[in-house]
């Protein structure tokens, strides 16, 4: 990735960017009112081309989709948050409209991914004029991320989901993100795992929201911690992990 | 005159629902609005995902995920944010590419970028070909631009290329390719008036 994250709006429209890329451009949507506002133009844009390549669909689809359609069930409509300021955010790969609760939080989210992911300065100085705008909880974060022993891991979870984790064993708190995971299925719920030698520590319990995001701030004694794990628990949690994770940080201690 | 009546109370709906008064409509659960959008919009999204994916049948598939999608997830277009068919088509074509993409995963990339790189005389034929369906304003915008932006933006959106791949067919730095994208679709955005 080079400096300039802004001229990526033509290659997100055309979805010329391979899915890395994608999600990092996406959360840097959501913290760049101009790129969002130009990726809307272009995605229109970009729409025009499509529709130039309209053919007629084959006889029997229309039938086959309405049958489809009868029985499948429709999301519900969500309440709407906070207005349309997201104007240019492709909505497409899934996630409401509105703004989700947990929206403020995802500024120094976004803000660490492209700090660390990418490592422009012009954006850092940027984003950390912002981070230090935020207060209590995102202090947290901005606190995290500048310890002197702050390490960054990720890893793959099941159907392309990443959780990313931006750890500092001196304070013994993380900063935990995961992207693109299914909801806990019904009655259950994800149970985090800090992972050393003498087992497993709960670390506490989440779900992922529509967008199929989480970001919060993990506690423990990391200072031996070999993994971060996610398990499907019962409702509730559990002592232990019951099931094979489904996500596991190494930390590389 | 019941006929009349009946006429002049209909009288009022007479100027035709918009595709994103129709949509709205089927985020309520409405099955006859999506009749109809349907028979608006089901030619653009089978042409989109044909265009990039290829295959008939392949084509045909993805086309219908894509369709039964917007019935589902109606919910989640905003008005405010840009236009029911550009809704629907950036869906179909993110739908499309995640196809070919899953599809050539497992095969090594150079090897496929290769392999790809001796099919383009036959794709430029075909292309020429599918010229014929293009609308006039779009195929006017296209030639317009320069032979690097419109190549780098035909690559990618109709042919399912990342930049990467398409700065490596041409030739071109990875940072040249970017920016032609952004700057043949800002030239496309201003030639066929699109706002957002």
């Amino acid at each position: 990735m080079t400096a300039d994250i802004h001229t990526l709006t033509g290659a997100y429209a055309v979805d010329a960017l391979d899915d890395e890329e994608r999600r990092f451009f996406e959360q840097h949507l959501e913290a760049c009112e101009p790129c969002a506002q130009e990726v809307a133009e272009l995605l229109a844009t970009a729409a025009r081309l499509g529709a130039a390549a309209a053919e007629p669909p084959p006889a029997g689809m229309k039938a086959k989709v309405l049958a489809e359609v009868d029985r499948t069930r429709q999301e519900a409509p969500r309440p709407r948050v906070g207005g349309s300021d997201r104007a240019g955010r492709a909505d497409v790969a899934g996630g409401p409209t509105g703004r989700p609760w947990w929206g403020g939080l995802m500024l120094p989210a976004a803000a660490v991914l492209i700090v660390l992911g990418i490592g422009v300065g012009v954006l850092v100085n940027d984003l950390y004029g912002r981070l230090g705008s935020l207060e209590q909880e995102q202090v947290r974060y901005t606190e995290i991320m500048a310890a002197p022993d702050a390490r960054w891991v990720e890893a793959d979870g099941p159907d392309g989901s990443l959780g990313r984790v931006v750890l500092s064993a001196s304070r013994g708190e993380a900063m935990m993100l995961v992207d693109g995971m299914d909801r806990a299925p019904e009655d259950h719920i994800y149970e985090l795992w800090v992972i050393d030698e003498g087992g497993a520590t709960p670390a506490g319990l989440f779900d992922v929201d529509d967008r199929g995001r989480m970001s919060r701030v993990v506690t423990g004694d990391f200072a031996d911690a070999a993994a971060i794990g996610v398990t499907v628990e019962p409702a509730g949690g559990s002592p232990q992990p019951t099931t094979d994770p489904v996500m596991v940080l190494e930390l590389g201690t | 005159m019941p006929g009349l009546r009946r006429l002049r109370s209909v009288a009022p709906a007479a100027s035709p629902p918009t595709d994103e008064d129709l949509l709205l409509e089927v985020a309520r659960g409405d099955q006859p609005a999506y009749a109809e959008l349907y028979d608006r919009v089901g030619g653009l999204v089978y042409g989109v995902v044909r265009r990039v994916v290829r295959d008939p049948a392949q084509s045909e598939e993805v086309a219908q995920e894509v369709l039964v999608e917007v019935w589902r997830t109606a919910a989640r277009f905003d008005p405010d944010k840009g236009s029911a068919s550009t809704w629907i088509l950036t869906m179909a074509h993110r739908r499309a590419i995640d196809r070919v993409r899953s599809e050539q995963a497992s095969r090594d990339r150079t090897q496929r970028v290769g392999q790809r790189e001796h099919q383009r005389e036959y794709d430029a034929v075909a292309e020429e070909v599918e010229v014929a369906f293009e609308h006039e304003q779009v195929r006017t915008a296209l030639a317009a631009l320069t032979d690097l932006q419109r190549e780098a933006v035909e690559l990618a959106y109709y042919k399912g290329y990342t930049y990467r791949e398409v700065a490596e067919l041409l030739d071109t730095p990875l940072g040249t390719i970017k920016t032609r994208m952004r700057d043949g679709l800002i030239r496309l955005r201003d030639a066929m008036g699109v706002a957002s």
